[in-house]
């Protein structure tokens, strides 16, 4: 371990770092109210009422102590798409192709979840797991050849790959592993052996959840404190620079790459093992997509990913009741998503705070 | 399974290849503007998916598909602005502005849907007023080229034309050497008195333009309906395509014929009672190929230059 050097701050530097935090939050505070905003006049303008409608929103997601639980739960699949985006958009390569990795990773484990028979649960559920982290990570490899053997920009190939494994996953349950008995393209329930077990009654929330919380720590962890994943930053920070230090650039590349993709292949399997039982066409709504945004929302850093995955996931949940509630219709929430997006990193305002700050505090 | 080739290759499949690269092509005419300001616009699809919303809202409003076009016009010239504003203004990250207009399009297409034409998913209806194929004075009279060439919509003509005055455009115009010298370097630029925002404000308005002639094309030829995420693609396509012909009109063209007719022979193939996923994945499979086919060439072009560079050399040395 690095020994640590202890060292007073100078008063400028605390200044310094206190005006970047505090700009920071009222910088997200102005976008998240812009984005509300956007939202309101549009509520406005269909002839509701805005206040009712986000105050349906925010007991929709926290209204009870089963509703936070329920958010817990539709946070899981986000934090893992987080993290996915965040690893690959910090080494700088624009894997675009989470909702296909996603779906890829769902149907393994659903495969392994219903087709091995009198396997224990310890067994069984992390093969199923792990059947996703796998499933995601190989569908990134076509990629990554591309990439680096023949420098294809990794966006439109891995754009390409959604599509594809969309398709593929609803082949699949359209024909050789459909259910005959289910109403939809759907595959056979898991068995009960691979089920992520729930740990509070009356909640659908289960393990999934702690898995995706240590997943937050252990990628934090490994992007941080490990030499590889200081590679992996370096390259995105500068590749140049990182290939004339001697870095493995095309390997960083490549980890980003696979790691994204099991990650992301791993939230699918969470959403099969654990929410749904079995693999339905068309289950993810875009978690993918949300995935990115997240990442983005917290400027690619894994512990950010959580705060900004438990606010989608409200979102999510709490559009369900205000449309139950108040009629306002759940897709107003994506144009306030869209909205905050624009915004997300526009200089704009952060330069406008800081400046502000340092002056206000050295005078 | 059998399938007999010579009923799946006639001519109509040929003329339902220009008709599926129309969308395709107009959209990458649109972003060969952005892209040669040096904008990588990603929000294509979004844009695509808004113009092909509001030609639906328009047709019904005015009862004319041209009021469509009209409308579709209207929304993504405002968003193109927004676009531009958050971009060029704000300074915000191209590639995130571009994700957040795909984002934000879906959200607001499904909203309005419901909103405006009280529908959810898809909106289907006799009150969509759409284009009537045009029939072409003395080609329609010429046997086998007529099936390829006459009685398409008016857009496809339009598509193709577009290429033509793209190139002219882009190559022999102030406006298109002002374009390509602030993608090129866009210091240089500055010296020789170009103002670049307002340049990048040009590319992306043009961009938006074209964008709502390819949904426009999407939601009001052949198929009278808009259903949500109609692109399906085609926007990324159109970037393959742009990114397939380095920018350039002409091998952009050639990409996007490639994927119309990936598209067309896929929906022929469905008629044939392939699984009809499985058909569907032929476009984007042929766009990767290509997209690596397009880089290998590159490359092998490259070690060609710089081994006859190296023969130049040791010649002049002996």
């Amino acid at each position: 371990m690095m020994k640590i050097k202890l060292s007073f701050p100078s008063k400028d530097h605390i200044r310094r770092i206190l005006a970047e935090v505090i700009s920071q939050l009222l910088n997200y505070l102005i976008i998240l109210i812009i984005g509300l905003a956007i939202g309101a006049v549009v509520i406005f303008f269909s002839g509701l009422d805005p206040f009712a409608a986000y105050a349906a929103l925010w007991r929709g997601a926290f209204g009870s102590w089963y509703k936070v639980l329920d958010t817990l739960d539709r946070s899981t699949v986000l934090i893992l798409s987080g993290l996915a985006a965040a690893v690959a958009f910090r080494t700088s390569v624009f894997n675009l192709g989470l909702e296909g990795q996603l779906y890829v990773g769902a149907m393994a484990a659903a495969i392994v979840g219903f087709s091995f028979t009198s396997l224990p649960k310890i067994i069984h559920i992390p093969l199923c797991l792990l059947a996703g982290i796998v499933a995601g990570g190989l569908w990134t490899i076509p990629v990554s050849y591309l990439r680096l053997r023949w420098k294809v920009p990794v966006m439109v190939p891995t754009l390409m790959l959604n599509y594809i494994g969309i398709l593929l996953t609803e082949y699949l349950v359209a024909f050789p592993f459909k259910d005959s008995t289910a109403t939809m393209s759907a595959s056979p329930v898991l068995l009960e052996t691979a089920r992520l077990p729930k740990f509070i009654h009356g909640s659908q929330i289960n393990i999934g959840f702690l898995i995706a919380l240590a997943m937050v720590f252990i990628v934090y962890w490994f992007m941080f404190k490990t030499k590889i994943g200081y590679e992996l930053r370096v390259v995105g920070f500068n590749p140049t620079f990182a290939a004339s230090s001697g870095m493995p650039v095309k390997r960083s590349v490549f980890l980003a790459m696979l790691i994204s993709g099991g990650l992301v292949g791993l939230g699918g399997a969470t959403m099969i093992a654990g929410f749904f039982g079995r693999f339905m066409s068309s289950f993810s709504v875009g978690y993918g997509w949300d995935g990115m945004m997240i990442s983005l929302l917290a400027q690619n850093n894994p512990i950010g990913v959580l705060p900004a995955s438990l606010f989608y996931a409200a979102l999510a949940n709490g559009a369900l009741t205000m449309q139950s509630q108040t009629g306002v219709n759940q897709n107003v929430v994506g144009m306030v998503k869209g909205a905050i997006m624009f915004f997300v990193t526009a200089q704009l305002f952060l330069t406008f705070f800081k400046g502000r700050i340092l002056k206000w505090k050295s005078t | 399974m059998e399938i007999d080739l010579s009923r799946i290759i006639t001519i109509s499949l040929f003329a339902a290849t220009l008709r599926m690269t129309t969308p395709i092509l107009l959209a990458t005419l649109g972003g060969i503007f952005s892209s040669q300001t040096g904008i990588f616009h990603v929000g294509l699809e979004g844009l695509m998916d808004i113009g092909a919303f509001f030609a639906v809202v328009g047709s019904v409003k005015t009862g004319d598909p041209w009021g469509g076009l009209l409308y579709a016009l209207i929304a993504c010239t405002v968003t193109s602005l927004i676009f531009a504003f958050v971009h060029l203004e704000l300074k915000a990250n191209e590639i995130i502005v571009g994700l957040a207009l795909n984002i934000f399009a879906l959200g607001m297409t499904n909203y309005l849907l419901v909103e405006i034409l009280g529908a959810t998913g898809y909106y289907q209806s006799p009150l969509i007023k759409g284009f009537s194929e045009i029939q072409i004075p003395i080609i329609k009279d010429i046997p086998i080229v007529n099936q390829l060439l006459s009685g398409h919509f008016p857009l496809v003509y339009v598509a193709f034309i577009m290429v033509a005055v793209v190139y002219l455009v882009l190559y022999r115009t102030p406006f298109g050497f002002h374009i390509r010298a602030v993608g090129e370097n866009i210091d240089a630029a500055k010296t020789v008195g170009i103002n670049p925002k307002r340049i990048k404000y040009a590319g992306l308005l043009i961009a938006g333009f074209f964008c709502a002639l390819g949904g426009t094309f999407l939601s009001l030829s052949y198929l009278n309906l808009y259903s949500v995420g109609m692109p399906a693609g085609r926007g990324w396509l159109a970037l393959a395509a742009i990114n397939f012909g380095l920018g350039r009109p002409v091998p952009a063209l050639i990409a996007c014929l490639i994927f119309g007719f990936a598209d067309a022979f896929a929906l022929r193939l469905q008629q044939f009672g392939l699984p009809s996923q499985i058909v569907l994945m032929l476009p984007y499979i042929v766009t990767i190929i290509a997209l690596g086919g397009s880089a290998i060439r590159n490359e092998m072009r490259k070690r060609n230059a710089s081994r006859m560079k190296a023969s130049t050399a040791t010649d002049a040395a002996a």
